[in-house]
């Protein structure tokens, strides 16, 4: 029901969604051999929400979010954030988008091994040359947030898998992007680190109002979400809201729609 | 089902692209060695060769050549081996054994090394004319070569290089036996020990190495100063000096250049630009491990820039030293031939202007201009030696008091380890009367050749009065062999080849220091030719196997870096922000070594320039420039190699 509400008007008020993708295809392969992963899909984020994107492999989850964050593009559709469409636009302005809009988070982290932690953090906000002295100010206080100040001139190799995390979070939230790319954030952490990390975005998920979409096939970190999509086939299956309930509720809840998405799963 | 054979031939085609560096290495390095031997064994050079023992420093050379090719090719191989590391441990987890990889391998490598080796003596035999006639142009040679495909040369290249394959596959076999599957698939990750801290003990390392390079240079000034006399002496400070400066380079590598960009990177505190992201913290994460690498690099450089320099020198300043050397067009020694030879000029008529002068040795007591230096012995008594005195109307605008007196005809090499006071009493002496005069200073004019002025050494002009004096009074027992000298210059330039053949033919060359400036000058040029062919040969192999290293080793970073540049653009930053970052880091990369190696060849060559020539900055700014063009080549080559890369990495 939800997904089908969407779009045309662009409202000026505050209910006006962060995130709001139309009929989305995404297909590989040339004429002859043409392979769809993502069949119209239909996707709206509001302010403040922490949605999760589940599914199996293969059901096209992580094409999902390399086209909604702007890494690969569609081949139908139109993608939004906070009003700006850049499904059509050039590699610089992309660039550009990119810098000023969005935050990432990957599984493996993706730190530069050359630059210190605190090094790490500050690039989103050299590419926004934000002044040095604000520059500053942001580092600590989120850097303090997610724990990792003691260890900021120390270099990845040097931190823990979860200290890791925690810097790629850091560095996704610093520069206050609309929205939070993450892509199985808890991939590979074990699992005291990934509920540690968990706590912390669903912390700073209320406490910053910062919007966070978050690919995992891990109920545990699904069950943090406000809402939860499931994907399959190219195709939104169902979509779960967590509303009133407990986070226990809500992971049983995930799991059981999980069991119902894999019995018809990898036959084909 | 994939039989083994088809396997290779899969490889091999999937590799080519991967492996066209390697490729061109050896096409390259074969075609340098190929055409060098092939004129080792031209019977063009036969004249060359006899006429200035150029076959030994053709032969001296070859092994040069062969030690820095196989270097080479040896380090091209193990940086595309460990490439491959994936493969071979994929190869090995499916169970094939090590000595069937080592097979596979062996036989692509031969296909691939052999078939490069026919293209390079292909490419080496065209060169090779090209050279040929290039250096026929330089040495001057006038015979046009007629080139023939060299069997011997053929051979010999075809030996060498397969004595290089067998050392290639040794090393392949060891790296293969070396490995687990296990690390073969982190080979990339771990092969480099990571710089990750600046020590304190790395800042006194890099400042130790800048001490060991500033006290070698520092040596390399005090080399032909005089004070250094003894051969032992000299050829252990030679050593010390090369010894300390290639140390102090490879510790300041190690230390200083990191140490120096942390200094930029903590005043950043943390606000890194692009620019600092992809070049001062890459370099820094590198440099420990690179520092064997770049000094190899610099070592290369500074001994290219500064063989070719000095052969430069010498072959630019052909001219000027035979000028120097014999002042006149024909320097003539006695007066009957001086006769006959301008009778035959007379009657081809020719028109010429001669200079008589007698040659007046005179014992000098030079006690109070000579400055006296700290443990240097004098091979002469410097108040009673001989000197040569001029009149002061032998020299265009000098007129002198009868009590002055002023030096000329001096040398470089000879002025290096005599120091003149700017001014002071001087006596002279004939057989019985002695004047004393003041000595006003020292002109850089030429009245003699430097054979009757006592090569070199100070001739004394005085007034016409005095030299007349002390002629009238000359001690006989120090006066030279030769008391008259005839200096005959050509009015007309047009006519100097024809006066040559004339004295050519009249045989008056034949007699001891009876010379013909044009003769001296070719022979020069010759020799010097020669010399400068070799060098140039050495240097240019210098210059492009130190380059393609570079470059391979920067492919290497890229391919490891390419991470790094997929996070970067997924960060937002553009490809024109990352390819500017890799600009600054490749004039860093390329810079620094170039600008380590010219300074290390500038010192090299300022030690004793002075032996080869008399101009040093024209010829050596030329190298330098050429150099550094060249080699620059390779710098934007290897950012082209990053843009593809970067490219790719998103």
């Amino acid at each position: 029901m939800e997904t089908s509400i969407m779009i045309g008007i662009r409202k000026e008020d505050d209910d006006m969604p962060i995130l709001e993708a139309h009929k989305i295809h995404k297909s590989y392969g040339n004429k002859f051999n043409r392979q769809e992963v993502l069949k119209g899909i239909d996707i709206q984020v509001d302010k403040g929400e922490l949605v999760g994107i589940m599914g199996a492999s293969g059901s096209g989850k992580t094409t999902l979010l390399n086209v909604l964050s702007s890494i690969d593009s569609v081949s139908q559709g139109k993608i939004r954030i906070e009003g700006k469409e850049f499904t059509n636009m050039k590699d610089k302005q992309l660039a550009e988008f990119r810098k000023h809009h969005l935050g990432f988070i990957f599984q493996d982290y993706n730190l530069l091994d050359t630059l210190t932690v605190k090094e790490n953090i500050m690039l989103p906000l050299t590419i926004k040359k934000v002044p040095r002295i604000h520059a500053q100010k942001l580092f600590e206080s989120v850097a303090k947030d997610l724990g990792i100040y003691e260890v900021k001139d120390k270099y990845p190799n040097e931190i823990s898998g979860g200290q890791k995390q925690r810097t790629s979070a850091a560095r996704a939230f610093v520069h206050e992007p609309s929205i939070i790319f993450a892509d199985e954030p808890t991939g590979a952490l074990d699992s005291k680190a990934a509920s540690d990390l968990l706590n912390k975005l669903s912390d700073l998920n209320q406490r910053r109002e910062a919007t966070i979409v978050m690919v995992t096939h891990d109920p545990l970190a699904a069950s943090y979400c406000n809402r939860v999509i499931f994907i399959k086939d190219g195709q939104i299956f169902t979509q779960l809201h967590k509303g009133e309930e407990t986070r226990q509720t809500f992971f049983n809840d995930i799991i059981k729609t999980q069991g119902v998405l894999g019995g018809v799963n990898d036959e084909h | 089902m994939m039989s083994i054979n088809q396997l290779i031939l899969r490889n091999l085609k999937k590799n080519l692209k991967n492996y066209y560096l390697y490729v061109f290495a050896l096409i390259f390095s074969v075609a340098l060695y190929f055409a060098f031997v092939t004129l080792q064994y031209d019977p063009a050079m036969d004249e060359a060769e006899g006429s200035i023992k150029g076959a030994a420093a053709i032969r001296a050379g070859s092994v040069l050549l062969i030690a820095i090719v196989t270097v080479f090719l040896v380090y091209a191989n193990n940086l595309f081996i460990k490439r491959r590391s994936k493969e071979i441990g994929l190869f090995q987890l499916v169970g094939m054994t090590k000595h069937k990889i080592f097979g596979i391998l062996s036989i692509e490598n031969i296909i691939l090394y052999f078939s490069s080796m026919l293209v390079g003596i292909f490419l080496g035999f065209a060169s090779s004319k090209l050279i040929m006639m290039i250096l026929i142009k330089i040495i001057g040679i006038e015979e046009v070569a007629e080139l023939r495909f060299s069997n011997e040369a053929f051979v010999q290249t075809i030996v060498v290089f397969a004595v290089i394959y067998i050392i290639i596959m040794i090393m392949n076999g060891l790296f293969i036996r070396r490995q687990r599957i296990l690390s073969l698939f982190q080979v990339s990750s771990t092969t480099e020990e990571k710089q990750i801290r600046v020590t304190k003990w790395q800042i006194v390392v890099g400042i130790f190495g800048l001490g060991l390079i500033a006290f070698g240079y520092y040596l390399s000034t005090e080399l032909f100063s005089g004070n250094i006399v003894t051969m032992g002496a000299l050829f252990l400070t030679m050593i010390t000096i090369l010894a300390s400066v290639i140390i102090g380079t490879y510790l300041f590598y190690k230390g200083s250049i990191s140490f120096l960009f942390n200094l930029i990177r903590n005043r950043n505190n943390g606000y890194l630009s692009i620019n600092n992201v992809l070049s001062l913290s890459s370099i820094m994460f590198r440099m420990k491990s690179n520092a064997l690498l770049l000094t190899v690099i610099t070592v290369l450089s500074a001994l290219a820039i500064g063989l070719l320099s000095l052969t430069y020198i010498s072959y630019f300043s052909a001219e000027k030293t035979a000028e120097e050397n014999i002042v006149y067009d024909y320097s003539i020694p006695n007066l009957n031939n001086a006769a006959l030879f301008t009778e035959a000029l007379e009657v081809a008529d020719i028109d010429y202007t001669e200079t008589t002068l007698d040659i007046v040795n005179v014992s000098a007591n030079l006690s109070n201009i000579i400055q006296e230096m700290e443990g240097v012995e004098l091979e002469f008594d410097v108040s009673m030696t001989n000197m040569v005195i001029a009149s002061d109307g032998w020299v265009e605008n000098l007129d002198l008091a009868e009590s002055d007196t002023v030096f000329v005809n001096t040398n470089e090499a000879m002025m290096q380890f005599i120091r003149l006071k700017e001014s002071g009493e001087i006596l002279l002496s004939g057989e019985t009367t002695s004047f004393e005069l003041n000595y006003l200073g020292h002109e850089d004019v030429r009245v003699l050749p430097f054979r009757f002025a006592n090569g070199g050494f100070p001739v004394a002009v005085v007034d016409e009065t005095v030299y007349q004096q002390l002629k009238a009074n000359l001690d006989p027992e120090s006066q030279g062999e030769f008391r008259q000298h005839v200096g005959i210059d050509i009015e007309n330039l047009d006519d100097l080849q024809e006066a040559e053949a004339i004295f050519q033919a009249s045989g008056i060359g034949s007699w001891t220091a009876h010379e013909s400036q044009l003769q001296v000058i070719n022979n020069q040029k010759q020799s010097m030719g020669m010399m400068m062919f070799i060098a140039g040969f050495l240097g240019l192999t210098f210059l492009i196997t130190s380059g393609c290293i570079l470059y391979f080793k920067q492919m290497d970073e890229g391919e490891e870096e390419k991470a790094s540049y997929t996070i970067l653009r997924k960060l937002g930053f553009t490809r024109e922000d990352l390819l500017n970052g890799i600009k600054v880091k490749q004039v860093f990369n390329f810079g620094i070594p170039l600008i380590v190696g010219i300074s290390h060849g500038y010192f090299a060559v300022k030690s004793g320039w002075f032996f080869f020539g008399t101009e040093l900055v024209y010829p050596m700014m030329i190298v330098i420039v050429l150099y550094a063009l060249l080699y620059s080549i390779f710098g934007i080559l290897s950012v082209l190699y990053y843009k593809k890369i970067i490219k790719e990495a998103l």
